[in-house]
């Protein structure tokens, strides 16, 4: 228990620092902090709508959050789950847009599941590069994801564009794979139960199989774990790919769940915010679960605060940076995978 | 408390230093005087808090309470680059060299001479050769990169680069582990000139020989505390190792006699191996390790010790040759399929190669595919049977520890090296192969790990020991060869006269032929 308390301590501080600096920002500008704050509460919880606009916000977080600590877990950096995730946007978009003779559950089904391979085979470009040329993911995710958006927008406003041809958006997927509500008319959806029972995979994964162990090894130290008769390579590569299924279904599910369609700008940069919400968590599943709620609180009550208080929205991206600089600093990364492996005896 | 009246000024005290990292003391109070003109040696176990000391007169570590003062002046060495300026550099047992960077480019940093716009390799390379020639110490080609440099010669730029900007104090962290004894001399001769000088050097040591060789006075050290400082010329060397374990010392076994007869298990035929940057590689080596023996390959690192390492644990394809355990020739050269082949292997580097630091004690002992196959069924780990296992290895091993969950980091050096014997051999493989098993570890530590491999070999196991440290190879082996410039000697029985030895090893191959 001592253990866990000691885990979550620099991930408190960092946020009650990033708090700190927040106000101090709110007090410069000429608005009162405890009514921003109050706003950015009340607008995440006031109501049951609010509340249930903190679960959709916290669906695509907590799914590209999982992604990002598998990859980071396994010492492979992906930056590339904004990428991998709109490749499973634009899957599920072409595939929703049209029925397939199956049952309504089972034709979402599958296109969940083919989505979730398009984020992997995405990600897996990068991962193949790595393993047969040595090619640094870091920056062949970065490039991936501007192809990816590059895409994106070219379909939406060219082969993809919506049949009324006004906007350069797609057609809407078939209602029939809409993703389920769980509380109508509120748009909480089903997605985030898939999420959530995902992250306990991930726990399971990553702690108690074969794989997870040697993915962790792996990334703590890859010398070690290669001479131990531990693929190295096949590793990275399984992980990084898993890491690109996940921000795959992430994209999918926001397209079934909320937007029903693809168009530029699709993100507001989910796969970013995921790497800040997968450092608030450590890197673990239970950790990313929090993290990402408190992130999609932080979303979904920054419009309120922006109405009510008069401070920008724009402020809680400055709260979710400022988070990421405080745990950093704290814990001049120890507990990530690298080369530290450098002890004092 | 026994102290060696002090004649001439004193240069360096300590008084009252404490260090602790987290709840535990490294540091509980040591109070030590230095004169000028003194070679000093600090001896104990590890963990005894000699590095930790050194490391605060470095400016490595803040000391939280104590005075240290220079000339009888107060000074705060609040950085390495502060103790330098006041005249204390040192030379880690790390490296702390730029690998990408060419030989004159690392020695020119650490010139106190640094030029203001322009760096001028040739200018360089004179320099590095220059302070080479004053320092009498071989210097590897400046152009050469440090990346391509064995770790003999990376350790001799180290030494080079502490002196080149060594003020009065110069402190040395084991500075001959992996010299030649034939550069040994010239380094004892290097730290007497130094001395001469009026310089007073400092350093680590856990060889005995070392002590009475060079030293005037030995401080020895336990459980963070100065136990005493002698003058060595009024000690033994039984005294000072009886002191240092604080009870009774391990027999010292010079050598287990007779060569075993048992079955060839491990056989290598011709075995070659390109070096790195025209360095030895392995040239033709041949040799049979039969079960129940511990074949000694002795040497200086740099001559194929690597290459030979990874060859047989499946990291590097020989060019040439073959490898045969138990009759059968290994086809695939890889990790798993050396192991597969009942091959085990403690490496050289037991943080870098051989555990995964911020993993727990538990988790570690399943860093090996055949204890993880073992321990997983479709998939999944079988995790309480895992521990069950690694709670016997543990006691089993003496480890003196009980904490299956804590990070393995957080164990003593000799710790982490036990918990590496104790999972490598629980295979019970046909053959080890190991690489300086006892190097860094505490006299306990390193009598355990050599009754390890005395009653591995015992049980019918091939162990091959690599070691560039020639009383290790003396100590434990049935039979002993040299590696040197990637050929490997014919194989001598005991006893073995270490002065030949340590001739063959710094590359004199005149009295033996290449083996067949």
């Amino acid at each position: 228990m001592k253990h866990y308390a000691a885990q979550l301590l620099p991930s408190l501080l960092a946020l009650a620092g990033a708090l700190a600096v927040s106000a101090l920002i709110i007090a410069v500008s000429g608005h009162s902090p405890a009514a921003a704050f109050g706003a950015l509460v009340t607008g995440a919880f006031g109501s049951l709508d609010s509340a249930s606009e903190v679960a959709v916000k916290t669906c695509p977080l907590l799914l590209t959050g999982l992604a990002i600590a598998i990859a980071f877990q396994a010492g492979v950096w992906n930056i590339g789950a904004e990428g991998q995730l709109l490749m499973g946007a634009l899957t599920m978009t072409v595939l929703g847009t049209h029925r397939v003779a199956l049952p309504a559950w089972l034709d979402l089904g599958s296109d969940l599941v083919v989505a979730a391979v398009a984020g992997a085979l995405w990600a897996g470009i990068a991962g193949q590069l790595k393993r047969r040329r040595n090619v640094n993911e870091v920056i062949s995710t970065i490039m991936l994801n501007f192809i990816a958006l590059g895409l994106i927008s070219y379909l939406v406003q060219g082969p993809l564009m919506e049949a009324g041809g006004r906007y350069p958006q797609s057609d809407a997927i078939v209602p029939a794979l809409w993703m389920p509500r769980l509380v109508p008319p509120h748009r909480v959806h089903a997605g985030l139960v898939l999420a959530l029972l995902i992250a306990a995979a991930v726990q399971v994964l990553l702690y108690r199989t074969v794989a997870g162990y040697e993915l962790r090894a792996a990334g703590l130290n890859p010398d070690a774990a290669r001479l131990a008769g531990i693929d190295v390579g096949r590793r990275l590569l399984f992980a990084l790919m898993l890491s690109g299924a996940l921000a795959g279904l992430a994209g999918a599910i926001e397209v079934s769940a909320v937007t029903h369609r693809l168009y530029e700008h699709f993100s507001p940069g989910w796969g970013f915010t995921a790497i800040a919400v997968g450092l608030l968590g450590r890197l673990s599943p239970a950790g990313v679960v929090l993290a990402a709620f408190f992130f999609g609180a932080l979303d979904a009550g920054s419009n309120a605060m922006q109405r009510v208080a008069g401070v920008s929205s724009v402020l809680v991206a400055i709260i979710q940076a400022t988070v990421i600089f405080f745990l950093v600093a704290l814990e001049r990364g120890h507990w990530l995978p690298g080369r530290r492996l450098r002890e004092e005896e | 408390m026994v102290s060696q009246p002090v004649t001439s000024p004193l240069l360096l005290s300590v008084r009252g230093v404490v260090k602790r990292f987290g709840a535990l003391p490294a540091l509980a109070g040591v109070d030590l005087d230095f004169p000028a003109a003194e070679i000093h040696a600090v001896f104990g176990e590890n963990g005894a808090g000699k590095s930790t000391l050194m490391h605060v007169l470095a400016g490595v570590l803040r000391p939280d309470a104590g005075r240290i003062a220079l000339e009888g002046r107060p000074v705060r060495l609040g950085s390495p680059r502060a103790a330098r300026r006041a005249g204390v550099g040192m030379v880690y047992q790390h490296f702390t060299l730029v690998d990408a960077l060419t030989v004159a480019e690392n020695v020119a940093l650490s010139l106190p001479e640094q030029p203001r716009w322009l760096f001028r390799p040739a200018a360089a390379a004179h320099e590095a050769r220059a302070l080479a020639a004053r320092i009498g110490l071989d210097l590897s080609p400046p152009e050469a990169r440090v990346s391509a440099l064995s770790v003999g010669a990376r350790q001799r730029l180290e030494i080079l680069k502490a002196l080149a900007g060594a003020g009065r104090v110069l402190i040395l962290d084991e500075p001959t582990a992996v010299l030649t004894p034939q550069e040994v001399q010239p380094l004892f001769a290097m730290l007497r000139h130094l001395r001469a000088q009026g310089r007073l050097v400092i350093f680590i040591t856990h060889k005995l020989r070392e002590v009475k060789e060079v030293a005037d006075r030995v401080t020895l050290m336990r459980r963070g505390r100065v136990v005493a400082t002698f003058a060595v010329s009024d000690v033994t060397e039984s005294a000072l190792a009886a002191q240092m374990v604080g009870d009774a010392v391990p027999v010292r076994h010079r050598g287990p006699r007779g060569g075993s007869s048992g079955a060839v298990v491990l056989q290598l035929s011709g075995v070659s191996v390109g070096g790195p940057g025209g360095t030895s590689g392995l040239a033709e080596v041949s040799c049979r390790v039969r079960a129940g023996e511990i074949f000694g390959v002795a040497g200086v690192d740099g001559n194929g010790q690597r290459e030979l390492f990874e060859v047989l644990v499946g990291l590097r394809r020989p060019s040439a040759g073959s490898v045969t355990v138990r009759g059968q020739p290994l086809s695939v050269f890889t990790p798993r399929a050396a192991l597969a082949a009942g091959i085990a292997h403690i490496p050289p580097d037991r943080q870098r190669e051989g555990l995964v630091l911020p993993m727990t004690v538990a988790e570690n002992f399943l860093l090996n595919r055949g204890i993880l196959d073992r321990f997983s069924r479709r998939g999944l780990l079988r995790r309480d049977a895992a521990r069950r296992f690694a709670a016997e290895r543990v006691q089993q091993y003496a480890l003196r520890f009980a904490d299956l969950d804590a990070p393995v980091r957080s164990l003593s050096g000799g710790n982490q090296q036990r918990v590496v014997v104790a999972r490598e051999l629980a295979q019970q493989p046909d053959v080890l192969v190991t690489v300086s098993p006892t190097r860094g570890l505490d006299v306990a530590a390193a009598a355990a790990v050599s009754d390890a491999l005395a009653d591995v070999a015992r049980h019918g196991c091939a162990v091959l020991l690599i070691s560039t440290d020639l009383d290790e190879v003396l100590d434990l082996s049935h039979r002993v060869s040299v590696l040197s410039r990637g050929r490997l000697s014919d194989a001598l029985e005991p006893p073995v006269d270490a002065a030949q030895l340590g001739l063959l090893m710094a590359g004199a191959t005149l009295a033996l032929r290449p083996s067949v």
